[in-house]
């Protein structure tokens, strides 16, 4: 009996990449794995069970009429609206823009890396005020745009401009390495083999790289509709019109509408869950995938 | 179809990989580009395929210039190194690739597709294994399927980079005389790169030796081996016992120091005994024996502090019994001798 638990255990640490050499004490153990579950109650979990709990304090009634409220509404739809624009875009971005930095050689290439960065680097309220001083009213081309009568700042455009601004990177970041390793070795044969660039991109490349992009799409999603500072200060704040769903939640906190702000909070929080969700479906899939592609020589014969 | 790649001039920023490379592979011919690493042959392949593009030179197929083309136009069978199959596609699919994305008014009707696909994979012989995924293969399969992959497009030529590169040693024999047997019935132009000698001279019809972007010697694999043109030639293929020698009045003289002259001794063309026999001879102490594998494999240290490496049958090793630290006569019986300094080859005479 004794032996084949000493068995079982140590081939679980195995798995784990672990030897006796490297294993802590069982107080070393316990201590950080303590500590990691305080850290996490105290700054995660409690402030999403306090959302929850403030959203739903005066009945399930009052949640969805604080929801199902007209500016509410207009804020989930705007949220939508922009996460279908700056999503989609920055998937081409991404793309085309990994695309050029894995598989070419240019002038300025590293700059086009660091620029891809800029945006996160950048404070979100900056990226915002960028585009007011480009096309706010005072804006560089702001007079153009105000004898066209085209709304830029303080409207939906504005809005879609900044979040795309601010989302740039995620799809591109994702991207770049996993082409990098994959090489062009398989475009190649595929061109040897008569295909044109459109149908090696879809028929080879793209499924290669699908598990990486659908990580960035998701991690673009969240934070497209999560975006507050960039979106603040270009929206203008206009109830019913250019708030979105975080713009809205502040609105309302600061109008002391605790339960109808923590209510709407709510869907960003579902968001977030729904995101990790997905994302570790993603990596688990991907993870897959790699195992794969590693030679499997239990079924292997020469 | 004939190759011609005429006057190939290739770098890669201020890297030379090809200087003025011209390299002609008749109709149906398989030749072996041989070389170390850094030689330029797959380059030059590359260049072939269209995968590369030349600085300057012109490539043709059966005389027509081809240069311009893409890889996609020029139609050629291209097996990678690491194989490059599709790996989210099936073995049956990876070869049904080149026809699949034909346009439609050349593509196969789907039927056609079927039998191709299984006719290729019956020659690679693994039909049983059409709906498995690369990943499931080992590295002989992949490259087999890498090669039905090339084929079945029909291709005008079939190019091959380090085609037996990543497998082991088994495995790699077996293709190669499976690559062998497998020219011999299809008579397809071909030309593969590697830095194996060996692989060079058992597979090929004719084999190109490149070192640093320039074709060193092209023959047959008797010639390259048996008539080497360069010390580099002599050098790469098989091993090799250099001397510092002198000729003089028709004779070749070994010496200590640096002169003008170098002298190549394969080891199995040296000689080991006991007495001088009255021939050409010099003296040494044996350092090292290996006797495992059909030739035994002796070092030894000459008078002056060279070392030499010296092979011979297990037969004669018998009947000499040598032993370590003993001193003995080495009798040359074939040398070449390459001029240092323009590497021209002189006269093979005798020694002293």
């Amino acid at each position: 009996m004794a032996g084949a638990t000493t068995l079982m255990t140590r081939s679980a640490k195995r798995q784990v990449g672990k030897t006796r050499a490297t294993t802590e004490s069982k107080f070393v153990r316990g201590m950080l794995i303590g500590v990691t579950v305080l850290f996490l109650g105290l700054f995660l979990f409690m402030p999403l069970a306090v959302v929850f709990a403030t959203a739903l304090q005066k009945g399930i009634a009052t949640y969805f009429a604080s929801l199902n409220e007209h500016d509410a509404l207009a804020a989930i739809r705007l949220t939508l609206i922009t996460a279908a624009i700056a999503v989609p875009l920055n998937l081409i971005f991404g793309v085309a823009a990994a695309w050029a930095v894995a598989k070419f050689e240019f002038i300025g290439k590293s700059l086009l890396i660091t620029l891809i960065d800029l945006p996160f680097s950048v404070s979100p309220v900056v990226s915002g005020l960028i585009y007011v001083l480009i096309f706010g009213l005072q804006g560089l081309l702001g007079p153009w745009l105000a004898r066209h009568d085209i709304k830029i700042i303080f409207a939906v455009p504005g809005i879609v401009l900044a979040t795309t601004f601010v989302t740039f990177p995620f799809v591109a970041r994702e991207l770049i390495p996993l082409i990098q390793a994959q090489g062009s070795e398989e475009e190649e044969a595929a061109l040897t083999l008569g295909a044109g660039g459109w149908q090696t991109f879809f028929r080879v490349t793209l499924p290669n790289i699908k598990w990486g992009l659908l990580y960035g799409v998701i991690l673009c999603n969240a934070r497209a509709m999560g975006e507050f500072g960039a979106v603040s200060v270009v929206s203008g704040h206009i109830r019913g019109l250019t708030n979105t769903i975080p713009l809205h939640v502040e609105i309302l906190y600061n109008e002391y509408q605790f339960v109808a702000a923590f209510a709407v909070a709510s869907l960003l929080a579902l968001l977030a869950l729904l995101t990790l969700v997905l994302k570790t479906a993603v990596e688990w899939r991907s993870h897959q995938q790699l195992a794969e592609n590693e030679p499997n020589w239990s079924t292997a014969i020469a | 179809m004939s190759i011609q790649a005429l006057d190939i001039t290739k770098k890669f920023g201020s890297f030379t990989a090809l200087r003025k490379v011209t390299l002609e592979i008749p109709s149906g011919e398989l030749v072996a580009l041989l070389g170390p690493s850094g030689s330029g042959k797959t380059t030059l392949l590359r260049i072939i395929a269209g995968l590369e593009f030349a600085d300057s030179g012109a490539v043709r197929f059966d005389n027509q210039d081809i240069t311009e083309r893409s890889a996609r136009e020029r139609q050629v069978g291209f097996v990678f190194q690491h194989y490059a199959l599709f790996r989210h596609m099936t073995v049956f699919e990876n070869i049904a690739f080149g026809l699949r994305v034909r346009p439609r008014r050349l593509r196969p009707a789907e039927a056609k597709i079927r039998a191709k696909v299984h006719e290729l994979l019956n020659l690679i012989q693994l039909d049983n294994l059409a709906q498995r995924f690369p990943s499931q293969l080992s590295g002989g399969q992949r490259q087999r399927v890498a090669l039905a992959r090339a084929l079945a497009v029909e291709p005008n030529v079939l190019l091959l980079d380090e085609p037996f590169g990543s497998l082991d040693a088994k495995v790699r024999q077996e293709l190669r005389r499976w690559l062998r047997q497998l020219h011999d019935e299809i008579h397809i132009t071909s030309a593969f790169v590697t830095h194996d000698q060996e692989e060079a001279l058992e597979v090929a019809d004719r084999v190109v030796v490149m070192n640093e972007g320039q074709i060193e010697q092209a023959g047959s694999p008797d010639e390259v081996y048996n008539q080497p043109a360069t010390p580099f030639v002599y050098n790469f293929l098989g091993n090799v016992n250099l001397f510092h020698g002198r000729i003089d009045n028709g004779k070749t003289y070994i010496h200590e120091q640096e002169t003008g002259h170098v002298v190549y001794v394969r080891p199995h063309s040296l000689d080991i005994d006991r007495v001088p026999n009255g021939g050409d001879h010099f003296r040494a102490r044996i350092k090292h024996i290996n006797a495992a594998g059909p030739l035994v494999k002796v070092e030894a240290v000459t008078d002056w502090g060279a070392l030499v490496h010296v092979e011979m049958p297990q037969e004669r090793f018998r009947n000499l019994q040598l032993a370590k630290d003993e001193d003995v006569f080495v009798i040359p019986k074939d040398v070449k001798v390459f001029h240092a300094l323009n590497l021209e080859r002189s006269e093979l005479q005798g020694i002293a």
